[in-house]
Protein backbone atom coordinates (compact mmCIF):
# COMPACT_ATOMS: atom_id res chain seq x y z
CA UNK A 1 0.00 0.00 0.00
CA UNK A 2 1.33 3.44 -0.52
CA UNK A 3 0.70 6.63 1.10
CA UNK A 4 1.60 8.89 -2.07
CA UNK A 5 1.63 8.27 -5.20
CA UNK A 6 3.17 10.44 -8.06
CA UNK A 7 2.94 10.42 -12.15
CA UNK A 8 4.49 12.58 -13.90
CA UNK A 9 3.91 15.50 -12.07
CA UNK A 10 4.40 18.50 -13.91
CA UNK A 11 3.89 22.64 -12.35
CA UNK A 12 4.53 25.21 -14.66
CA UNK A 13 4.65 28.86 -13.44
CA UNK A 14 3.84 30.93 -16.82
CA UNK A 15 6.85 29.74 -19.26
CA UNK A 16 8.72 28.20 -15.97
CA UNK A 17 8.18 24.63 -15.72
CA UNK A 18 9.42 24.49 -11.46
CA UNK A 19 8.70 20.45 -11.84
CA UNK A 20 9.35 18.44 -14.81
CA UNK A 21 7.35 15.13 -14.75
CA UNK A 22 8.38 13.56 -12.04
CA UNK A 23 6.82 10.36 -10.62
CA UNK A 24 7.65 8.18 -7.70
CA UNK A 25 5.77 6.38 -4.45
CA UNK A 26 6.04 6.40 -1.06
CA UNK A 27 4.94 3.44 1.49
CA UNK A 28 2.76 3.39 4.36
CA UNK A 29 5.30 3.98 7.39
CA UNK A 30 8.31 5.23 5.89
CA UNK A 31 9.93 8.53 5.58
CA UNK A 32 10.80 9.32 2.34
CA UNK A 33 13.11 12.70 1.73
CA UNK A 34 13.34 14.71 -0.96
CA UNK A 35 17.66 16.01 -1.00
CA UNK A 36 18.58 18.94 -3.26
CA UNK A 37 19.42 22.31 -3.59
CA UNK A 38 17.13 25.31 -2.93
CA UNK A 39 15.08 26.28 -6.03
CA UNK A 40 14.72 22.16 -7.08
CA UNK A 41 11.63 22.58 -6.90
CA UNK A 42 11.01 20.38 -3.87
CA UNK A 43 8.86 23.04 -1.96
CA UNK A 44 6.86 23.28 -5.20
CA UNK A 45 6.24 19.73 -5.09
CA UNK A 46 5.10 19.59 -1.75
CA UNK A 47 2.59 22.63 -2.11
CA UNK A 48 1.03 20.62 -4.84
CA UNK A 49 0.65 17.26 -2.65
CA UNK A 50 -1.02 19.12 0.04
CA UNK A 51 -3.74 20.58 -2.34
CA UNK A 52 -2.57 24.41 -2.05
CA UNK A 53 -1.31 24.65 -5.48
CA UNK A 54 -3.01 23.04 -8.75
CA UNK A 55 -0.68 20.74 -10.51
CA UNK A 56 -0.22 21.59 -14.64
CA UNK A 57 -0.31 18.03 -15.45
CA UNK A 58 -0.26 14.57 -13.93
CA UNK A 59 -1.44 12.61 -11.75
CA UNK A 60 -0.91 12.62 -7.45
CA UNK A 61 -2.46 10.36 -5.05
CA UNK A 62 -1.87 11.20 -1.48
CA UNK A 63 -3.47 9.03 1.41
CA UNK A 64 -5.16 7.21 -1.11
CA UNK A 65 -6.80 10.36 -3.00
CA UNK A 66 -6.57 12.17 -5.90
CA UNK A 67 -5.33 15.82 -5.03
CA UNK A 68 -7.49 17.76 -7.87
CA UNK A 69 -10.48 15.66 -7.65
CA UNK A 70 -11.25 15.43 -3.42
CA UNK A 71 -8.76 18.23 -2.38
CA UNK A 72 -10.66 18.11 1.39
CA UNK A 73 -10.33 14.58 1.62
CA UNK A 74 -6.58 14.58 1.57
CA UNK A 75 -6.78 17.85 3.59
CA UNK A 76 -8.37 15.69 6.39
CA UNK A 77 -5.28 12.75 6.42
CA UNK A 78 -2.49 15.08 5.99
CA UNK A 79 -0.23 17.33 8.50
CA UNK A 80 2.19 19.64 7.19
CA UNK A 81 5.13 22.26 8.94
CA UNK A 82 5.75 24.60 6.48
CA UNK A 83 9.32 25.90 5.09
CA UNK A 84 8.30 29.50 6.37
CA UNK A 85 6.83 30.42 9.48
CA UNK A 86 2.67 29.87 9.96
CA UNK A 87 2.06 30.41 13.72
CA UNK A 88 0.23 33.02 14.83
CA UNK A 89 2.55 35.26 16.42
CA UNK A 90 0.12 37.11 18.36
CA UNK A 91 -1.69 33.93 19.87
CA UNK A 92 0.10 31.76 23.08
CA UNK A 93 1.17 28.22 21.81
CA UNK A 94 -1.77 26.73 23.37
CA UNK A 95 -4.15 29.00 21.40
CA UNK A 96 -2.61 28.19 18.58
CA UNK A 97 -2.78 24.56 18.73
CA UNK A 98 -6.11 25.04 19.86
CA UNK A 99 -7.66 27.03 17.25
CA UNK A 100 -5.50 24.06 14.92
CA UNK A 101 -7.41 21.69 17.03
CA UNK A 102 -10.89 23.18 16.59
CA UNK A 103 -10.57 24.01 12.77
CA UNK A 104 -9.74 20.00 12.18
CA UNK A 105 -12.90 19.49 14.18
CA UNK A 106 -11.53 18.52 17.45
CA UNK A 107 -12.66 19.40 20.64
CA UNK A 108 -13.57 18.98 24.54
CA UNK A 109 -11.83 16.83 26.45
CA UNK A 110 -10.15 14.74 23.62
CA UNK A 111 -8.52 17.87 22.22
CA UNK A 112 -7.31 18.98 25.72
CA UNK A 113 -5.35 15.71 26.26
CA UNK A 114 -4.05 15.81 23.18
CA UNK A 115 -2.70 19.52 23.22
CA UNK A 116 -1.29 18.56 26.20
CA UNK A 117 0.37 15.30 25.38
CA UNK A 118 1.91 17.03 22.28
CA UNK A 119 3.03 20.03 24.18
CA UNK A 120 4.77 17.43 26.11
CA UNK A 121 6.19 15.92 23.16
CA UNK A 122 8.04 18.49 21.89
CA UNK A 123 9.10 20.10 25.59
CA UNK A 124 6.71 22.87 25.20
CA UNK A 125 4.21 22.63 28.11
CA UNK A 126 5.49 24.72 30.10
CA UNK A 127 5.54 27.70 27.61
CA UNK A 128 2.11 27.03 26.50
CA UNK A 129 0.70 30.25 28.14
CA UNK A 130 3.73 32.64 25.85
CA UNK A 131 2.43 34.50 23.18
CA UNK A 132 4.67 32.65 20.22
CA UNK A 133 6.28 36.08 19.27
CA UNK A 134 8.69 35.39 22.25
CA UNK A 135 9.52 32.54 21.36
CA UNK A 136 13.28 31.29 19.33
CA UNK A 137 13.01 29.44 15.96
CA UNK A 138 13.50 25.77 17.75
CA UNK A 139 10.33 26.61 19.81
CA UNK A 140 8.70 27.80 16.94
CA UNK A 141 9.21 24.56 14.79
CA UNK A 142 8.74 22.21 17.60
CA UNK A 143 5.39 24.25 18.47
CA UNK A 144 4.58 23.64 14.34
CA UNK A 145 5.01 19.96 14.41
CA UNK A 146 3.28 19.65 17.42
CA UNK A 147 0.38 20.96 15.70
CA UNK A 148 0.58 19.45 12.29
CA UNK A 149 0.27 16.06 14.31
CA UNK A 150 -2.75 17.29 16.51
CA UNK A 151 -5.15 15.88 13.80
CA UNK A 152 -3.41 12.35 14.16
CA UNK A 153 -2.61 12.85 10.17
CA UNK A 154 -1.97 9.65 8.02
CA UNK A 155 0.93 11.15 5.85
CA UNK A 156 3.05 14.65 7.42
CA UNK A 157 4.72 16.74 5.22
CA UNK A 158 7.67 18.49 6.44
CA UNK A 159 9.13 20.93 4.57
CA UNK A 160 13.08 21.90 5.58
CA UNK A 161 11.98 21.15 8.53
CA UNK A 162 15.39 22.69 10.59
CA UNK A 163 15.98 25.20 8.20
CA UNK A 164 18.24 27.78 9.82
CA UNK A 165 18.21 26.08 13.13
CA UNK A 166 21.51 25.17 15.26
CA UNK A 167 23.03 21.96 15.17
CA UNK A 168 21.84 21.34 18.58
CA UNK A 169 18.59 22.12 18.36
CA UNK A 170 18.61 20.14 14.45
CA UNK A 171 19.36 16.85 16.32
CA UNK A 172 16.82 17.13 18.68
CA UNK A 173 14.36 17.45 16.07
CA UNK A 174 15.52 14.87 14.19
CA UNK A 175 14.90 12.93 17.27
CA UNK A 176 11.31 13.85 17.56
CA UNK A 177 10.89 12.99 13.82
CA UNK A 178 11.90 9.66 14.51
CA UNK A 179 10.19 8.91 17.29
CA UNK A 180 6.70 9.80 15.25
CA UNK A 181 7.49 6.95 13.18
CA UNK A 182 8.35 4.88 15.35
CA UNK A 183 5.38 5.43 17.79
CA UNK A 184 2.76 6.14 14.95
CA UNK A 185 3.90 4.40 12.49
CA UNK A 186 3.67 7.36 10.25
CA UNK A 187 4.56 8.08 6.84
CA UNK A 188 6.82 11.07 6.34
CA UNK A 189 7.71 12.98 3.77
CA UNK A 190 10.61 15.29 3.99
CA UNK A 191 12.25 17.92 1.95
CA UNK A 192 16.02 19.08 2.92
CA UNK A 193 18.73 20.51 1.46
CA UNK A 194 21.11 18.72 4.19
CA UNK A 195 22.68 15.97 3.53
CA UNK A 196 22.83 14.53 6.59
CA UNK A 197 19.14 14.75 7.59
CA UNK A 198 18.08 13.08 4.45
CA UNK A 199 21.10 10.52 5.29
CA UNK A 200 19.72 10.73 9.07
CA UNK A 201 15.93 10.51 8.54
CA UNK A 202 14.92 9.06 5.64
CA UNK A 203 14.42 5.44 4.21
CA UNK A 204 14.66 6.44 0.78
CA UNK A 205 15.77 9.38 -0.84
CA UNK A 206 15.00 10.87 -4.10
CA UNK A 207 17.90 13.65 -5.34
CA UNK A 208 15.87 16.43 -7.39
CA UNK A 209 17.78 18.85 -9.19
CA UNK A 210 16.81 21.67 -11.76
CA UNK A 211 12.52 20.20 -11.35
CA UNK A 212 13.39 16.58 -11.99
CA UNK A 213 14.15 13.22 -10.24
CA UNK A 214 18.47 12.52 -11.21
CA UNK A 215 18.14 9.17 -8.57
CA UNK A 216 16.65 7.16 -5.98
CA UNK A 217 16.96 4.79 -3.17
CA UNK A 218 18.46 4.32 0.33
CA UNK A 219 21.00 6.20 1.16
CA UNK A 220 23.32 2.98 0.76
CA UNK A 221 22.15 2.63 -2.83
CA UNK A 222 22.60 5.90 -3.87
CA UNK A 223 26.68 6.12 -2.94
CA UNK A 224 26.73 2.91 -4.84
CA UNK A 225 26.05 4.88 -7.90
CA UNK A 226 29.41 6.85 -7.10
CA UNK A 227 31.27 3.41 -6.32
CA UNK A 228 32.99 1.31 -3.08
CA UNK A 229 34.18 2.50 -0.12
CA UNK A 230 37.58 3.18 0.30
CA UNK A 231 39.84 1.72 3.33
CA UNK A 232 43.69 2.57 3.86
CA UNK A 233 45.75 0.06 6.07
CA UNK A 234 49.38 0.86 7.22
CA UNK A 235 51.66 -1.61 7.70
CA UNK A 236 54.02 -2.18 10.74
CA UNK A 237 56.45 -3.81 8.73
CA UNK A 238 56.58 -2.33 5.30
CA UNK A 239 58.41 -5.75 3.69
CA UNK A 240 54.83 -7.31 4.34
CA UNK A 241 53.63 -4.95 1.99
CA UNK A 242 51.32 -6.60 -0.45
CA UNK A 243 47.97 -6.66 -1.79
CA UNK A 244 45.50 -8.64 0.65
CA UNK A 245 43.19 -11.17 -1.62
CA UNK A 246 39.52 -12.03 -0.28
CA UNK A 247 36.04 -12.21 -2.51
CA UNK A 248 35.03 -8.72 -1.04
CA UNK A 249 37.83 -7.00 -2.06
CA UNK A 250 37.13 -5.23 -5.36
CA UNK A 251 40.69 -3.53 -5.75
CA UNK A 252 43.97 -3.08 -4.15
CA UNK A 253 46.81 -0.76 -4.62
CA UNK A 254 50.08 -0.70 -3.16
CA UNK A 255 50.22 3.22 -2.69
CA UNK A 256 53.89 5.23 -2.95
CA UNK A 257 54.21 6.35 1.03
CA UNK A 258 53.74 2.63 2.00
CA UNK A 259 50.01 2.29 2.56
CA UNK A 260 47.36 -0.19 1.10
CA UNK A 261 44.27 1.29 -0.75
CA UNK A 262 41.43 -1.10 -0.90
CA UNK A 263 38.18 -0.94 -2.30
CA UNK A 264 35.02 -2.60 -0.97
CA UNK A 265 31.56 -2.78 -1.16
CA UNK A 266 30.98 -1.74 2.57
CA UNK A 267 33.62 -1.19 4.74
CA UNK A 268 31.68 -1.44 7.84
CA UNK A 269 31.72 -5.27 7.36
CA UNK A 270 34.81 -5.93 5.30
CA UNK A 271 37.24 -4.27 8.27
CA UNK A 272 36.35 -7.20 10.79
CA UNK A 273 37.35 -9.77 7.57
CA UNK A 274 40.58 -7.60 6.83
CA UNK A 275 41.31 -7.77 10.69
CA UNK A 276 40.95 -11.53 10.25
CA UNK A 277 42.97 -12.06 7.43
CA UNK A 278 45.56 -10.11 8.61
CA UNK A 279 45.83 -12.19 12.00
CA UNK A 280 45.40 -15.27 9.83
CA UNK A 281 48.55 -14.48 7.74
CA UNK A 282 51.04 -12.57 10.96
CA UNK A 283 50.63 -9.02 9.79
CA UNK A 284 50.46 -6.13 11.95
CA UNK A 285 48.10 -3.37 11.11
CA UNK A 286 48.95 -0.14 12.71
CA UNK A 287 46.73 2.28 11.09
CA UNK A 288 43.49 2.10 9.51
CA UNK A 289 41.93 5.04 7.76
CA UNK A 290 38.74 4.94 5.62
CA UNK A 291 36.53 7.24 3.47
CA UNK A 292 32.58 6.58 2.38
CA UNK A 293 31.12 8.04 -0.49
CA UNK A 294 28.65 10.49 1.10
CA UNK A 295 25.68 11.85 -0.56
CA UNK A 296 27.31 14.89 -1.37
CA UNK A 297 29.25 12.64 -3.36
CA UNK A 298 26.16 11.24 -4.87
CA UNK A 299 24.93 14.69 -6.32
CA UNK A 300 28.46 15.85 -7.53
CA UNK A 301 28.61 12.62 -9.14
CA UNK A 302 25.34 12.83 -10.70
CA UNK A 303 25.39 17.00 -11.38
CA UNK A 304 29.14 18.35 -11.34
CA UNK A 305 27.84 20.11 -8.87
CA UNK A 306 28.08 20.33 -4.89
CA UNK A 307 24.94 20.60 -3.65
CA UNK A 308 24.79 23.13 -0.86
CA UNK A 309 27.80 24.87 -2.09
CA UNK A 310 25.68 27.64 -4.65
CA UNK A 311 24.35 29.18 -2.21
CA UNK A 312 27.31 29.99 0.29
CA UNK A 313 29.51 31.22 -2.32
CA UNK A 314 26.68 33.28 -3.60
CA UNK A 315 26.18 35.51 -0.32
CA UNK A 316 30.06 35.04 -0.10
CA UNK A 317 30.32 36.63 -3.31
CA UNK A 318 27.87 39.22 -2.71
CA UNK A 319 29.37 39.75 0.67
CA UNK A 320 32.72 40.68 -1.09
CA UNK A 321 30.53 42.63 -3.97
CA UNK A 322 29.06 44.84 -0.67
CA UNK A 323 32.33 45.30 1.12
CA UNK A 324 34.17 46.50 -2.28
CA UNK A 325 31.05 49.18 -2.55
CA UNK A 326 32.22 50.78 0.65
CA UNK B 1 -20.22 26.10 11.80
CA UNK B 2 -16.90 24.89 13.76
CA UNK B 3 -14.62 26.79 11.60
CA UNK B 4 -16.89 30.26 11.35
CA UNK B 5 -16.83 30.37 15.59
CA UNK B 6 -13.00 28.78 15.59
CA UNK B 7 -12.08 31.72 13.32
CA UNK B 8 -14.46 34.36 14.72
CA UNK B 9 -12.74 33.53 18.21
CA UNK B 10 -8.96 33.78 16.86
CA UNK B 11 -9.60 37.57 15.87
CA UNK B 12 -11.31 38.23 18.99
CA UNK B 13 -8.19 36.68 20.38
CA UNK B 14 -6.10 38.42 18.74
CA UNK B 15 -7.74 42.09 19.81
CA UNK B 16 -7.55 41.29 23.31
CA UNK B 17 -3.58 40.91 22.96
CA UNK B 18 -2.90 44.05 21.38
CA UNK B 19 -4.47 46.22 24.01
CA UNK B 20 -2.05 49.14 23.00
CA UNK B 21 -3.40 49.05 19.46
CA UNK B 22 -6.59 49.81 20.50
CA UNK B 23 -5.51 53.27 22.10
CA UNK B 24 -3.89 54.06 18.94
CA UNK B 25 -7.50 53.59 17.61
CA UNK B 26 -9.49 55.56 19.52
CA UNK B 27 -7.38 58.66 19.67
CA UNK B 28 -7.71 59.30 15.88
CA UNK B 29 -11.57 59.98 16.07
CA UNK B 30 -11.47 61.56 18.89
CA UNK B 31 -8.86 64.09 17.37
CA UNK B 32 -11.71 64.62 14.88
CA UNK B 33 -14.29 65.13 17.28
CA UNK B 34 -12.27 67.33 19.54
CA UNK B 35 -10.22 69.45 17.75
CA UNK B 36 -12.45 69.64 14.70
CA UNK B 37 -15.90 69.14 16.09
CA UNK B 38 -15.31 71.53 19.71
CA UNK B 39 -13.26 73.35 17.35
CA UNK B 40 -16.28 74.65 14.34
CA UNK B 41 -19.43 74.04 17.57
CA UNK B 42 -18.29 77.67 18.79
CA UNK B 43 -18.56 79.01 15.01
CA UNK B 44 -21.87 77.46 14.18
CA UNK B 45 -23.50 78.29 17.27
CA UNK B 46 -25.78 80.39 15.96
CA UNK B 47 -29.55 80.18 14.69
CA UNK B 48 -28.71 80.17 11.28
CA UNK B 49 -26.16 77.31 11.63
CA UNK B 50 -28.60 75.54 13.49
CA UNK B 51 -30.78 75.69 10.59
CA UNK B 52 -28.37 74.29 8.23
CA UNK B 53 -27.27 71.16 10.29
CA UNK B 54 -31.14 70.38 11.25
CA UNK B 55 -31.90 72.60 14.48
CA UNK B 56 -28.98 70.57 16.15
CA UNK B 57 -25.63 71.52 17.71
CA UNK B 58 -23.00 71.10 15.57
CA UNK B 59 -21.18 68.53 17.75
CA UNK B 60 -24.57 66.37 17.34
CA UNK B 61 -24.65 66.98 14.09
CA UNK B 62 -21.17 65.19 13.73
CA UNK B 63 -21.10 62.75 16.35
CA UNK B 64 -23.02 60.25 14.09
CA UNK B 65 -20.42 60.57 11.85
CA UNK B 66 -17.41 59.97 13.52
CA UNK B 67 -18.93 57.23 15.26
CA UNK B 68 -19.90 55.67 11.11
CA UNK B 69 -15.91 56.78 10.22
CA UNK B 70 -14.61 54.74 13.48
CA UNK B 71 -16.25 51.92 12.19
CA UNK B 72 -15.59 52.06 8.46
CA UNK B 73 -11.28 52.87 9.58
CA UNK B 74 -11.44 49.91 12.11
CA UNK B 75 -13.12 47.08 9.83
CA UNK B 76 -11.64 48.38 6.90
CA UNK B 77 -7.67 47.84 8.54
CA UNK B 78 -9.27 44.46 9.94
CA UNK B 79 -10.33 43.00 6.62
CA UNK B 80 -7.03 44.14 5.61
CA UNK B 81 -4.89 42.39 7.71
CA UNK B 82 -5.75 38.88 5.86
CA UNK B 83 -2.03 41.10 4.75
CA UNK B 84 -0.53 39.93 7.40
CA UNK B 85 -1.82 36.59 7.43
CA UNK B 86 -0.48 35.85 4.39
CA UNK B 87 3.39 37.40 5.22
CA UNK B 88 3.46 35.58 8.44
CA UNK B 89 2.08 32.04 7.39
CA UNK B 90 -1.03 31.60 8.58
CA UNK B 91 -3.06 32.08 6.00
CA UNK B 92 -1.15 28.49 4.40
CA UNK B 93 -1.96 27.24 7.76
CA UNK B 94 -6.22 28.24 7.17
CA UNK B 95 -5.71 27.30 3.34
CA UNK B 96 -4.39 23.98 3.87
CA UNK B 97 -6.99 23.35 6.63
CA UNK B 98 -9.89 20.60 5.88
CA UNK B 99 -12.39 23.25 6.83
CA UNK B 100 -14.89 25.04 4.58
CA UNK B 101 -13.15 28.39 3.21
CA UNK B 102 -16.55 30.07 2.69
CA UNK B 103 -17.43 29.44 6.64
CA UNK B 104 -13.88 30.52 8.11
CA UNK B 105 -13.31 33.77 5.98
CA UNK B 106 -17.21 34.51 7.17
CA UNK B 107 -16.40 34.30 10.64
CA UNK B 108 -13.62 36.38 10.50
CA UNK B 109 -15.63 39.19 9.42
CA UNK B 110 -17.99 38.21 11.96
CA UNK B 111 -14.96 38.19 14.43
CA UNK B 112 -13.25 41.67 13.16
CA UNK B 113 -16.88 43.40 12.76
CA UNK B 114 -17.28 42.57 17.10
CA UNK B 115 -14.14 44.00 17.82
CA UNK B 116 -14.96 46.62 15.44
CA UNK B 117 -18.10 47.37 17.52
CA UNK B 118 -16.56 47.44 20.35
CA UNK B 119 -14.06 50.26 19.54
CA UNK B 120 -17.25 52.39 18.06
CA UNK B 121 -19.36 51.69 20.90
CA UNK B 122 -16.16 53.23 23.67
CA UNK B 123 -15.98 56.30 21.02
CA UNK B 124 -19.96 56.71 20.68
CA UNK B 125 -19.84 56.84 24.40
CA UNK B 126 -17.18 59.27 24.44
CA UNK B 127 -19.22 61.36 22.10
CA UNK B 128 -21.91 61.38 24.73
CA UNK B 129 -19.41 63.53 27.09
CA UNK B 130 -18.96 66.36 24.49
CA UNK B 131 -22.66 66.11 22.56
CA UNK B 132 -25.53 67.46 24.53
CA UNK B 133 -28.41 66.16 22.20
CA UNK B 134 -27.91 62.84 21.46
CA UNK B 135 -30.57 59.73 22.36
CA UNK B 136 -29.27 57.51 24.78
CA UNK B 137 -32.36 55.17 23.55
CA UNK B 138 -30.38 55.57 19.95
CA UNK B 139 -27.26 53.79 20.67
CA UNK B 140 -28.00 49.91 20.20
CA UNK B 141 -29.96 50.33 16.85
CA UNK B 142 -26.81 52.67 15.83
CA UNK B 143 -24.82 49.88 16.75
CA UNK B 144 -26.91 47.89 14.68
CA UNK B 145 -26.18 49.93 11.33
CA UNK B 146 -22.27 50.31 12.74
CA UNK B 147 -22.73 46.43 12.46
CA UNK B 148 -23.78 46.34 8.16
CA UNK B 149 -21.40 49.04 7.47
CA UNK B 150 -18.38 46.65 9.61
CA UNK B 151 -19.72 43.14 8.07
CA UNK B 152 -19.30 45.24 4.82
CA UNK B 153 -15.99 47.16 4.70
CA UNK B 154 -14.35 43.60 6.46
CA UNK B 155 -15.11 41.85 3.23
CA UNK B 156 -13.42 44.79 0.88
CA UNK B 157 -10.85 45.01 3.30
CA UNK B 158 -10.67 40.66 2.97
CA UNK B 159 -11.10 40.84 -0.77
CA UNK B 160 -8.57 43.58 -1.18
CA UNK B 161 -5.90 42.07 0.47
CA UNK B 162 -6.09 38.81 -1.17
CA UNK B 163 -5.28 41.03 -4.43
CA UNK B 164 -2.34 42.46 -2.33
CA UNK B 165 1.21 41.71 -2.04
CA UNK B 166 2.53 43.85 0.53
CA UNK B 167 1.30 46.35 2.74
CA UNK B 168 2.57 49.31 0.95
CA UNK B 169 0.20 49.23 -1.88
CA UNK B 170 -2.53 49.45 1.09
CA UNK B 171 -1.36 52.60 2.32
CA UNK B 172 -1.88 54.38 -1.10
CA UNK B 173 -5.33 52.87 -1.22
CA UNK B 174 -6.17 54.03 2.23
CA UNK B 175 -4.11 57.59 1.68
CA UNK B 176 -7.24 57.73 -1.86
CA UNK B 177 -10.11 56.59 -0.68
CA UNK B 178 -10.47 57.23 3.22
CA UNK B 179 -10.81 61.05 3.34
CA UNK B 180 -13.05 61.28 0.25
CA UNK B 181 -14.97 59.13 1.29
CA UNK B 182 -15.74 60.71 4.86
CA UNK B 183 -15.62 64.13 3.32
CA UNK B 184 -18.39 63.37 0.93
CA UNK B 185 -20.40 61.34 3.52
CA UNK B 186 -22.50 63.92 4.62
CA UNK B 187 -20.39 63.32 8.35
CA UNK B 188 -19.37 67.14 8.74
CA UNK B 189 -21.88 69.11 6.65
CA UNK B 190 -25.29 68.23 4.78
CA UNK B 191 -25.10 66.46 1.62
CA UNK B 192 -27.86 69.28 0.24
CA UNK B 193 -25.23 72.11 0.63
CA UNK B 194 -22.92 70.16 -1.54
CA UNK B 195 -22.58 71.45 -5.50
CA UNK B 196 -24.14 69.02 -7.23
CA UNK B 197 -21.12 67.24 -8.61
CA UNK B 198 -20.11 66.33 -5.03
CA UNK B 199 -23.80 65.08 -3.75
CA UNK B 200 -23.78 62.87 -6.91
CA UNK B 201 -20.48 61.36 -5.40
CA UNK B 202 -22.21 61.45 -2.13
CA UNK B 203 -25.25 59.21 -3.37
CA UNK B 204 -22.83 56.53 -3.85
CA UNK B 205 -20.56 56.63 -1.11
CA UNK B 206 -22.13 53.76 1.23
CA UNK B 207 -20.66 55.71 3.99
CA UNK B 208 -23.58 58.06 3.31
CA UNK B 209 -26.23 56.03 4.28
CA UNK B 210 -24.25 54.85 7.70
CA UNK B 211 -23.78 58.20 8.81
CA UNK B 212 -27.65 58.83 7.84
CA UNK B 213 -29.00 55.60 9.24
CA UNK B 214 -26.79 56.33 12.92
CA UNK B 215 -28.25 59.83 12.60
CA UNK B 216 -31.90 58.81 12.78
CA UNK B 217 -31.43 57.13 15.63
CA UNK B 218 -28.77 59.33 17.80
CA UNK B 219 -30.55 62.61 16.54
CA UNK B 220 -33.72 61.98 14.74
CA UNK B 221 -36.32 62.21 11.62
CA UNK B 222 -35.33 65.99 11.14
CA UNK B 223 -31.73 65.79 10.74
CA UNK B 224 -31.41 62.69 8.05
CA UNK B 225 -31.56 63.09 4.68
CA UNK B 226 -33.23 59.51 2.98
CA UNK B 227 -35.54 57.32 4.77
CA UNK B 228 -34.43 54.88 6.99
CA UNK B 229 -35.57 51.89 5.13
CA UNK B 230 -32.91 52.91 2.69
CA UNK B 231 -30.43 53.59 4.61
CA UNK B 232 -30.55 49.43 6.03
CA UNK B 233 -31.41 48.19 2.78
CA UNK B 234 -28.18 49.88 1.07
CA UNK B 235 -26.22 48.54 3.88
CA UNK B 236 -27.64 45.78 4.08
CA UNK B 237 -27.16 44.69 0.36
CA UNK B 238 -23.75 46.47 0.07
CA UNK B 239 -22.72 43.98 3.04
CA UNK B 240 -24.38 40.86 1.62
CA UNK B 241 -22.65 41.56 -1.79
CA UNK B 242 -18.93 42.61 -0.34
CA UNK B 243 -19.45 39.38 1.95
CA UNK B 244 -20.25 37.06 -0.80
CA UNK B 245 -17.33 38.43 -3.08
CA UNK B 246 -15.11 37.85 0.21
CA UNK B 247 -16.29 34.33 0.40
CA UNK B 248 -15.72 33.65 -3.13
CA UNK B 249 -11.99 35.22 -3.92
CA UNK B 250 -11.21 33.10 -0.50
CA UNK B 251 -12.39 29.88 -2.18
CA UNK B 252 -10.32 30.70 -4.48
CA UNK B 253 -7.23 31.33 -3.14
CA UNK B 254 -3.74 29.54 -3.34
CA UNK B 255 -0.19 30.65 -2.21
CA UNK B 256 2.45 31.99 -3.97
Amino acid sequence: MYAIEVENLVKKYGDFEAVKGISFKVKRGEIFAFLGPNGAGKTTTVHVLTTLLKLTSGKAIVAGHDVVKEPMEVRKRIGIVFQDPSLDRELTAYENMYIHGRIYGLGGNELKNKIEELLKFVELWEFRNKPVKYFSGGMQRRLEIARALLHEPEVLFLDEPTIGLDPQTRAHIWEYIKSMKEEHNMTIFLTTHYMDEAEQLADRIAIMDHGKIIAEGTAEELKKLVGNDVIYLKLEAPEDLKCLKAEFIRGCKLLSDGRVRLEVVNAAEALPKIFDLAKERNVKIVEVTYHRPTLNDVFLYLTGREIRDEEETNTLASMIRMRMRR
Amino acid sequence: MRALTTMAYRQIKRFTRARSRVVGMIVNPLIWLVFFGLGWSKVFDNPMARAIFGGVDYLTFLAPGIFAMTIFNQSFIGGVSVIWDKQFGFLKEVLVAPASRKEGILGRILGDSLVTLTQGTIILLLTFLLAENLKISGILPALGVGFLLAVAFSGFGVSLALKMESMEGFQMVMMVLMLPLIFLSGAMYPIDTMPSWMRALAYINPLTYAVDGARHFLVGENVTKFALTTDVGVLALLALFLVGVAMIEFEKATIG
